[in-house]
């Protein structure tokens, strides 16, 4: 394998665990806004995701980092051609990052609490919208044939029918996949009502997440043929994989099996994710920007690969210390 | 892609403008990222080898302020991370495959201090006393190593090293090169040093606020000794490193040095400008105290070596902002001389009796002291980024060359100002809400044993 596909890999994982825990993170937050003033299922969620929300947003810096230092020229382009609807996500991230850390801090009254609760769901809901719809919109332009007077590329379109689908798509995958977190994390520490309740938010989330991922091929079809083209070619199978994986989530939730139910919803994510990535492998941006045209040189490349092997050695270990510590009880110190 | 003529400011303009805010307010964060760890593991060592628990409240109340100081900072990390794609693209697209090697190291340091954060944050009482002591290194450590990556991706930005241009390519790239570039080691000494003393001065700044205030107990005595400990080792030592990555910029950045001692013309044997404020119209002669030949020697180890003066190169090639960077250097060196004062003047008070002096001018002087430190560090870093201009990449890459050409960065500069405006009140909000909470787990009568 070349390096570069070796980084571009690298890549695609980062932004695969970006996009499952943080966008647990982010489901989270939907399901917040989703949950009104009931402050028992409100609890439930911060209690799901509080300890660890931080560290699952370092993948996305992360991911830039390897994008800019091993794809300069892509990732220049991705920042020119999208400069709207990133920096629109980008507030999104930040806004909710502040919102959750200033509700949780003991500073908090009930009052500023609810508004920033308001704040961090909205914030939780844009954020992946608009990465769905980046998405879509790269593989729309990326996976069609070159023709003729398109140089460059300087802008992507990124409101049309199947981005806009795609971004849907996103933020009901997230929402789903927080729904089935919350619902394993209360089955276990037996709180029966909210298990339930957040297993019923999993099965109307996950309805979503099947009716839309069958309804972004279909619109590909028509609205991006050549995603299509690629959909039922070489990302078939993902597409099936994803479609399975779908169905067998809101079957487990609906026969009460919580574990198998994230990890179909954990599946279907990765899945969706990586039927985009081939569809538009081994392009970055439109057809000229390639993973090779716009490799970094050998030397940078080698450098980002030992990078990436020392947060391997270094991150894992401690990511798997972070959840060990929080799966155990709490000690009862005396003061 | 030109801004239309009608636009208040430039394209250019506000690209800068909206990544230097960005950059001074994240500053405030990381600076802070940094020096905090340290004073919590100080101060929760403490308390494991002398049981006492005014070390431990302190410890605690550091950690919730660092709780929400690290959300605010993480984010506003992320924001530049965007923004060097979305304002710089040109620059990125040039430069990310030379110096990308610290920035992912940067990565792999910030990953693993976001997961200590959560370990330590939320694990007081999930671990022993000790290990819960020892979850706080790596954060400590691993803040250093964030500050250390990003700051030699500006040295390399400073003084670019570690690649070849060949028909307008870059080639022959060397990672460890250009990372290792001649300023490295100056420039990040002075950073990290400038985090611990700002942290510090700042910690005992609003323990000299409250002492003022009145409470004159064992806690705020602890937290300014603490804080005043550190300040007095570093504060001399900062001098030093100053000086040295002053003799950095004489190699390697003779525009640059020109702008920041206030040389116009070439000196033979050039005297050091003390004071020499930049106002309209006065050329750098306003109050101004002359030392023959000091910057000769200072900068160049000799006291008759020519020092370039500004107007010897092109105008296209000198900064258009010397007297901004003037000014800002002065500002920091004398803040820094002012701090270095401060220090010595509280040790060698203290040492005559075992309490620090607690007269109102020398609390007052504390106050101020932590705005100071920190207004410091933002001077420092206009002096390395002003000083540096016309160049993003020093000699070799114009500014104007790195900005996108994609429209519309006026109201994303409108957008980005008025949300770090919101951030700063939340977070000074929320902050002093942490301030006003009464200390806990600390027996009245422990308060009250000095």
């Amino acid at each position: 394998m070349s390096l570069p596909a070796l980084i571009a890999i690298i890549l695609g994982v980062s932004l695969t665990a970006y996009a499952l825990f943080a966008g647990a993170d982010f489901g989270a937050g939907i399901l917040d806004l989703l949950a009104g003033n009931r402050d028992a299922a409100r609890n439930a969620i911060a209690a799901t995701i509080g300890p660890v929300w931080e560290a699952n947003h370092v993948w996305l810096i992360f991911s830039i980092t390897i994008l800019f230092s091993a794809f300069p020229a892509a990732f220049a382009a991705l920042g020119t051609a999208l400069l709207a609807p990133l920096t629109i996500a980008l507030l999104a991230i930040v806004v909710r990052s502040v919102a959750l850390g200033l509700r949780v801090s003991p500073a908090a009254t009930p009052r500023a609490g609810a508004t920033l609760s308001r704040l961090f769901g909205a914030a939780s809901l844009i954020a992946p919208f608009m990465f769905g719809a980046v998405a879509g919109a790269l593989a729309a332009v990326s996976s069609s044939p070159p023709h003729l007077g398109a140089p460059a590329v300087s802008h992507v379109p990124w409101t049309g029918a199947f981005a806009l689908t795609t971004g849907a798509l996103a933020v009901a995958l997230c929402a789903q996949l927080a729904a089935s977190f919350v619902a394993l994390s209360m089955v276990r520490s037996g709180q029966q009502r909210l298990a339930e309740r957040f297993r019923v938010r999993g099965l109307q989330t996950g309805a979503c997440v099947c009716l839309l991922s069958l309804a972004a091929p279909a619109v590909a079809a028509t609205a991006a043929p050549a995603v299509w083209h690629k959909l039922i070619g070489p990302a078939l199978p993902l597409v099936i994989i994803g479609l399975c994986a779908g169905a067998m989530s809101l079957l487990a939730s609906w026969r009460r099996r919580y574990p198998l139910a994230r990890g179909a919803s954990l599946l279907t994510g990765v899945a969706v994710l990586w039927g985009w990535f081939v569809s538009q492998a081994p392009h970055l941006i439109g057809h000229r920007l390639t993973i090779h045209s716009t490799a970094a040189t050998h030397a940078a490349l080698g450098a980002i690969a030992i990078a990436a092997g020392a947060v391997l050695l270094l991150v894992l270990p401690a990511m798997y210390l972070l959840f060990a510590v929080f799966a155990r009880p709490e000690l009862e110190i005396t003061k | 892609m030109h801004a239309p003529p009608t636009a208040v400011i430039s394209h250019l303009t506000a690209g800068r403008s909206q990544i230097g805010t960005s950059l001074s307010f994240h500053l405030f964060f990381a600076v802070l990222g940094v020096g905090l760890p340290l004073m919590m593991l100080v101060a929760e060592g403490m308390h494991l080898r002398t049981g006492d628990p005014v070390w431990r409240a302190l410890a605690r109340r550091w950690s919730k302020v660092f709780a929400v100081l690290f959300a605010v900072g993480a984010a506003s990390g992320t924001i530049i991370s965007f923004e060097l794609g979305l304002l710089f693209p040109r620059f990125m697209a040039y430069a990310g495959g030379i110096i990308g090697l610290p920035f992912s190291l940067e990565g792999a340091a910030f990953f693993l201090e976001a997961i200590f954060v959560g370990i330590y944050l939320y694990g007081w009482n999930r671990l022993s006393p000790r290990a819960h002591w020892l979850s706080g290194f790596p954060i400590a450590i691993s803040a250093v190593a964030s500050a250390f990556f990003i700051v030699t991706a500006n040295a390399w930005m400073n003084v670019p090293r570690g690649f070849q241009i060949v028909h307008g390519h870059v080639t022959h790239v060397d990672p460890l090169a250009a990372m290792f570039n001649p300023a490295w080691a100056t420039e990040t000494s002075h950073m990290v040093f400038g985090a611990y003393l700002a942290t510090a001065f700042g910690i005992a700044s609003v323990y000299a606020i409250g002492m003022l205030r009145g409470r004159r107990d064992a806690y705020h005595r602890k937290a300014i000794a603490v804080a005043l400990s550190m300040a007095a080792i570093l504060a001399p030592l900062q001098v030093a490193v100053g000086d040295l990555l002053g003799r950095t910029v004489a190699d390697h950045q003779p525009a640059t040095l020109a702008a920041i001692e206030g040389v116009t013309h070439t000196e033979r044997g050039a005297g050091l400008n003390i004071g020499g404020f930049p106002l309209p119209g006065h050329n750098g002669e306003v109050l101004n105290v002359k030392v023959p030949h000091l910057l000769s020697v200072l900068a160049l180890d000799n006291p008759n070596a020519p020092v370039r003066g500004l107007d010897t190169f092109p105008k296209a090639n000198r900064t258009p902002l010397a007297p901004y960077v003037r000014l800002a250097f002065i500002g920091m060196v004398g803040i820094g001389t002012g701090l270095v004062a401060l220090s010595l003047w509280y040790w060698l008070r203290r040492r005559r009796g075992s309490v620090g002096p607690e007269d109102r001018l020398t609390l007052m002087a504390i106050a101020g002291a932590g705005p100071a430190a920190f207004l410091a560090n933002e001077l420092g870093w206009l002096v390395s980024e002003l000083g540096r201009q016309p160049w993003i990449v020093y000699g070799v890459f114009r500014t104007s060359s790195g900005i996108t050409t994609s429209p519309g960065l006026g109201t994303t500069f409108t957008a980005f100002t008025l949300l770090y405006v919101g951030l700063t009140a939340l977070t000074v909000w929320s902050v002093r809400r942490i301030a006003a909470r009464p200390v806990e787990g600390l027996p009245v009568a422990a308060m009250r044993a000095a």
